[in-house]
């Protein structure tokens, strides 16, 4: 494919890689502070994205979606720690648990439809949570104590090149034939089905792509607490989090999981030091109120409002 | 320890215990199944409700020195009103009109409950503190042998039992649970049948939420300091897997999943731990939905 | 990749040029772009910035003005000047998030309390004199809501935005453990008053976090001490939260135990946030224990204790951190009664500038009575428990430091502390090489009608154990 039509059919992607490119190039002279809001920014972009793979393409709303990012989580406590590998292999660890936890959960769960699905996943999280508090090799409840220093540039590239793989692998899920396969399993499941769509693999393959993602970006999130305890990593207010993201900023497409972290995470410290406590309200409020009255987004939105968008942004 | 006649009477202790927790559970997945079955709306915020009405009794026992056994009718009051108002101002917008749930309208209420029940835990948090609170109430507990039951379990226990019997009359007996039963089954039908299909569902959600109101007021029995903002995130997920467990729409259903799950977390304890037994009460969801999708109960 | 057919809709059909469709690029990543700078404008207009990352690069000088300069801006009007002072430089601003909201809320808010005590002490007796100059401390402080996610972002924030130029730790070990990276990374000091787990400072190589309380496994020593002393026939049954301060305190007191050649004829753990234990409680009954120890943070105290009313009355109970706090017994009323709890300090203890003398060590700070009435004074009469102490003494050991080095830089306080061996209001102050308490001892308190009384070890002690626990 010549690099023009690429330019011409893809300008969000384009504009995507622009905003990560400057992001990096800056990199180094951003200040400390704006450069841990800056990981957290990104990572929750990451997740968003990884929710975004499952949730926004083919439907499957995941509640449980923090399990692959809490046993990430643990896979790089575990091989850091216990084997003291580098934390960027710890990483990779935790992509590989996230991939394959997922390939299992969701050879069982994505039989299950609508609330089933979300209600499966559910419980799964919870209950991982509770099986790796008796696990003793994970420090059972104690959690895994690590003390790796504080690296934020390290932190920041590293979470920059995991988004960076999401954006280029969800610009490549939609545009490609796997791309007509989930739309649509996403408008009438049984109606592809019926019309020769594998509906079974195309949803696992995805879901295999979320977990991965979500697995990795749980990792780098406790690599930035140099820990890993049980109830920040399976906290389930990640999977609300991610969820309310792709909801707020459009539910499967390129930009919107992006817009959704930016919607979500900037007004985080904002949140943090002045309005304490009233963050979820707010967020809740905006979920419950695109869910009824915006289910497209804000992305949707716009490219059904604004019709000089449409062929733009996606 | 390991003495034979210790574990009998662990295993006896926790399945009187199981059972009473049971029936309760019961109770609070029966207001989830009431919204289930009739409005075809699985309510994320259902534990957040759990903890309205666990924080009702609070303060009414607080303030006004209520017994917690006589605040589940006032919450239940306050249940109604808010499964109306919630019936009107989210339910009504997805479902007005529609004659069948599809599945894209599952979804939608599924986020936008989802979305409120965020934004309830977290006023909640603001409003009352996070701070985990408890009724000071002990009706005695009786001795029977080795054992100690305590008094407010049993009472709570036999209510919950009482109120689950009351809606299974309500629904099979009267012309409203007929209506009621109607709407769920078939809207056009019921329409044609001279059937408001607006205020049935409205009143169905609104029976739900007192239903499950009240049970949040008797749980602060059985457990003495549980009262927080986000005690919603255990009890929902219980829920659901009572009402997948019971199957959607059976009221006695949930009485068979409740104590189920209640037998299951309190003699599972004794020999497993109390992680992994609820790890297994959660994940019972799984082989059921697999195996029996229409839950346990034919 | 197909390029067949364009999978939207609309696709862009027009025959605009490649120069429209740049434009169209180049617009999108100047709105992302102008989102992330006006984000960061926005964070920015919290206060004047101090110098990124380089701040603590500097060479380790007495005076940094970098240190001493930025504070002088922002200082607040000064309440309460100390008179007499040699000369009036400023203040000195402390950091640290602390739980006013959420599963710490009673712990971090007695915390805070304790702090402010601490501040005003040191405020209103001449401050901090470094290099002939005086400054005041001022606390500067954000609710962390109990969850250690939100901890790194507000420690930057607190150091690079609010110039905080020493630390403190927040409340539980799990945040500490959160937190004490960024001391590390940043370059400051960080007391830590409320992780007490031994694994923050034993499992890794940690420079700049210091402990001022008596370590995790310390903590169940005394009752088990008592046991063994007058009823050494009891049966202990442990039940403890598992987290790693209460799983460590549990697990030191049950080897310890053992070592006794006393009996341990149950343990259970339980995850954090349980709210029912009757299962346990019973397995315990009928294990036949005659003394429960264990326990976890505020909540879980007041879970066992109510739940204990309807299943079992063991003779001898002893729980970590619950029973000293003043809410304990105002929410249990009688049945409190007789339950015992290792402390950190209470108002009763006998550390004076007299005993330190003896000891042969210095003193600083408020007698434990001022400091009594100091808080009381502050907060409505309140009385301070132990929380509110070791967070108070922990900026009070922090200002001796900072005294001692006669420098604000982050390396010469840290040398100080290493080589400090005080007393305060709280005890003896002095730590091992990684910065782990050595020198403070804990007392074993118990309930009796209503009032908290310290029963361990015997030469502080005000009254004798009440025993056996009757439930009333």
């Amino acid at each position: 494919m010549n690099f023009g039509r690429l330019l011409r059919s893809a300008p969000t992607l384009w504009g995507l890689a622009g905003f990560l490119v400057v992001l990096a190039v800056w990199g180094p002279w951003i200040p400390t502070f704006v450069l841990t809001l800056l990981i957290n920014l990104l990572l929750f972009a990451s997740l968003a994205y990884s929710m975004n793979f499952i949730a926004g393409l083919t439907g499957y709303v995941s509640f449980g979606h923090v399990v692959f990012m809490g046993t990430g989580a643990y896979a790089w406590g575990y091989v850091v720690g216990t084997f003291g590998w580098h934390p960027l292999a710890g990483i990779v660890a935790g992509a590989a648990v996230g991939l394959v936890l997922a390939l299992g959960i969701g050879s069982v769960a994505l039989r299950f439809r609508g609330v089933y699905f979300a209600i499966a996943t559910l419980v799964t999280a919870l209950a991982a949570r509770n099986i790796i508090l008796v696990i003793p090799a994970l420090g059972d409840g104690q959690g895994i104590i690590l003390n790796l220093g504080f690296e934020p540039l390290t932190w920041f590239y590293t979470i920059w090149v995991i988004l960076g793989i999401q954006v280029g692998l969800t610009y490549w899920v939609t545009h490609g034939r796997i791309g007509y396969g989930l739309r649509a399993i996403k408008s009438d499941e049984d109606a592809a089905k019926a019309l020769g769509v594998d509906a079974a693999r195309l949803k696992l393959f995805v879901f295999a792509f979320s977990g991965l993602f979500a697995g990795a970006a749980g990792a780098l999130n406790v690599w930035t607490l140099s820990g890993v305890f049980p109830e920040p990593a399976f906290d389930l207010l990640f999977s609300l989090q991610m969820l309310a993201m792709v909801i707020i900023g459009g539910m499967g497409t390129l930009l919107g999981p992006l817009l959704g972290a930016v919607a979500v995470y900037l007004p985080h410290n904002y949140f943090l030091t002045v309005a304490v406590g009233a963050e979820f309200i707010v967020i809740g409020i905006l979920v419950t109120f695109f869910a009824l009255v915006v289910p497209q987004g804000i992305v949707g939105a716009l490219r059904r409002y604004v019709p000089t968008l449409r062929g733009i942004i996606e | 320890m390991a003495d034979a006649s210790v574990i009998v009477a662990q295993v006896i202790f926790g399945l009187i215990r199981g059972i009473l927790l049971g029936c309760v559970f019961a109770l609070i997945a029966l207001g989830l199944n009431l919204v289930w079955g009739i409005a075809k709306v699985v309510n994320i915020a259902h534990g957040e409700l759990v903890m309205l009405g666990a924080y009702g009794a609070y303060f009414l026992n607080l303030f006004l020195g209520f017994n917690p056994l006589l605040t589940a009718p006032i919450d239940a009051a306050l249940g109604l009103a808010a499964g109306l108002g919630f019936y009107f101002a989210i339910l009504h917008r997805e479902l007005r009109g529609k004659e069948a749930i599809t599945l894209q309208s599952e979804m939608v209420t599924l986020v936008a409950t989802f979305g409120l029940s965020l934004a309830i835990s977290n006023l909640a948090n603001i409003a009352f503190t996070g701070n985990f609170v408890g009724i000071p109430f002990d009706a005695g507990s009786i001795e029977i042998g080795f054992l100690q039951i305590p008094l407010a379990g049993i009472y709570v226990a036999v209510l919950s039992v009482v109120i689950i019997s009351l809606t299974h009359v309500l629904l099979n007996r009267t012309y409203l649970g007929n209506a009621i039963r109607a709407y769920s089954q078939d809207i056009p039908a019921a329409k044609l049948m001279g059937i408001n299909p607006t205020a049935v569902a409205a009143i169905g959600t609104g029976l739900a939420f007192a239903v499950t109101m009240a049970g949040g007021a008797f749980l602060t029995t059985l457990f003495p300091t549980g009262i927080n903002p986000y005690m919603g995130a255990l009890y929902a997920p219980i829920s659901y897997v009572i009402v997948v467990l019971g199957g959607p729409g059976r009221m006695w259903g949930s009485l068979v999943g409740g104590l189920t799950l209640g037998i299951v977390i309190d003699v599972g304890q004794i020999f497993l731990g109390v992680e992994i037994a609820y790890a297994v009460a959660f994940l019972l969801l799984i082989p059921v939905l697999l195996l029996r999708p229409e839950g346990i109960l034919r | 990749m197909s390029q067949t057919s364009e999978p939207e809709p609309a696709p862009p059909a027009s025959k605009a040029g490649r120069t429209k469709l740049i434009a169209i690029v180049v617009a999108i990543v100047v709105i992302l772009v102008a989102l992330a700078a006006a984000a960061i404008y926005y964070f920015r207009l919290g206060g004047p910035c101090a110098t990124p990352a380089s701040l603590s690069d500097g060479p380790a000088t007495v005076a940094n003005p970098a240190w001493t300069a930025a504070p002088v801006i922002q200082s607040p009007e000064p309440t309460d000047k100390a008179i007499g002072s040699p000369t009036q430089a400023g203040t000195i601003t402390v950091g640290f998030t602390i739980s006013l909201t959420g599963r710490y809320t009673v712990e971090g808010t007695n915390s805070l309390r304790g702090l402010n005590a601490t501040e005003s002490w040191i405020n209103t007796h001449g401050g901090i004199t470094v290099g002939g100059q005086t400054y005041d401390v001022r606390l500067k402080y954000y609710n962390d809501q109990s969850d250690s996610g939100n901890v790194n972002q507000l420690y930057t924030t607190l150091i690079q935005q609010d110039g905080a130029q020493f630390l403190l730790a927040p409340y539980s070990s799990a945040l500490t453990t959160a937190a004490a990276p960024i001391a590390d990374g940043q370059d400051r000091v960080m007391m830590s008053h409320g992780g007490a787990a031994d694994t923050i400072w034993t499992s890794t190589n940690r420079v700049n976090l210091v402990e001022v309380l008596s370590p995790a496994s310390s903590y169940l020593k005394g009752s088990v001490d008592w046991i063994k002393a007058n009823h050494s026939t009891d049966r202990i049954a442990v039940i403890h939260e598992s987290d790693s301060f209460s799983t460590l305190a549990a697990q030191s007191a049950i080897t310890y135990a053992r070592s006794l050649g006393l009996t341990v004829v149950y343990n259970a753990s339980y995850p954090t946030g349980t709210t029912d234990l009757s299962t346990q409680l019973n397995a315990a009954k009928l294990a036949c224990a005659d003394a429960l120890i264990g326990g976890g943070h505020f909540n879980d105290g007041l879970l066992i204790m109510n739940q204990l009313k309807t299943t079992w009355t063991p003779k001898f109970v002893s729980l970590l951190v619950a029973v000293t706090e003043p809410s304990f017994q105002a929410q249990l009323q009688a049945t409190a009664n007789k339950v015992l709890g290792p402390s950190q300090w209470e108002s009763g203890v006998t550390y004076s500038p007299a005993l330190a003398q003896t000891t042969g060590i210095d003193w600083f700070g408020p007698t434990p009575a001022e400091f009594t009435q100091l808080y009381g004074t502050l907060n409505a009469g309140a009385s301070p428990s132990y929380h509110s102490a070791e967070a108070g003494a922990a900026l009070l050991v922090l200002a001796d430091a900072i005294r001692r080095a006669n420098s604000l830089n982050t390396a010469a306080v840290r040398a100080a502390l290493g080589t400090m061996h005080i007393m305060t209001f709280f005890g003896e102050f002095q730590i091992d090489s990684r910065g782990l308490q050595v020198a403070h001892s804990m007392v074993v308190v118990q309930w009796q009608a209503g009032a908290l009384k310290i029963v361990q070890p015997q030469d502080v002690a005000e009254s004798p154990v009440q025993y056996p626990y009757t439930g009333s």
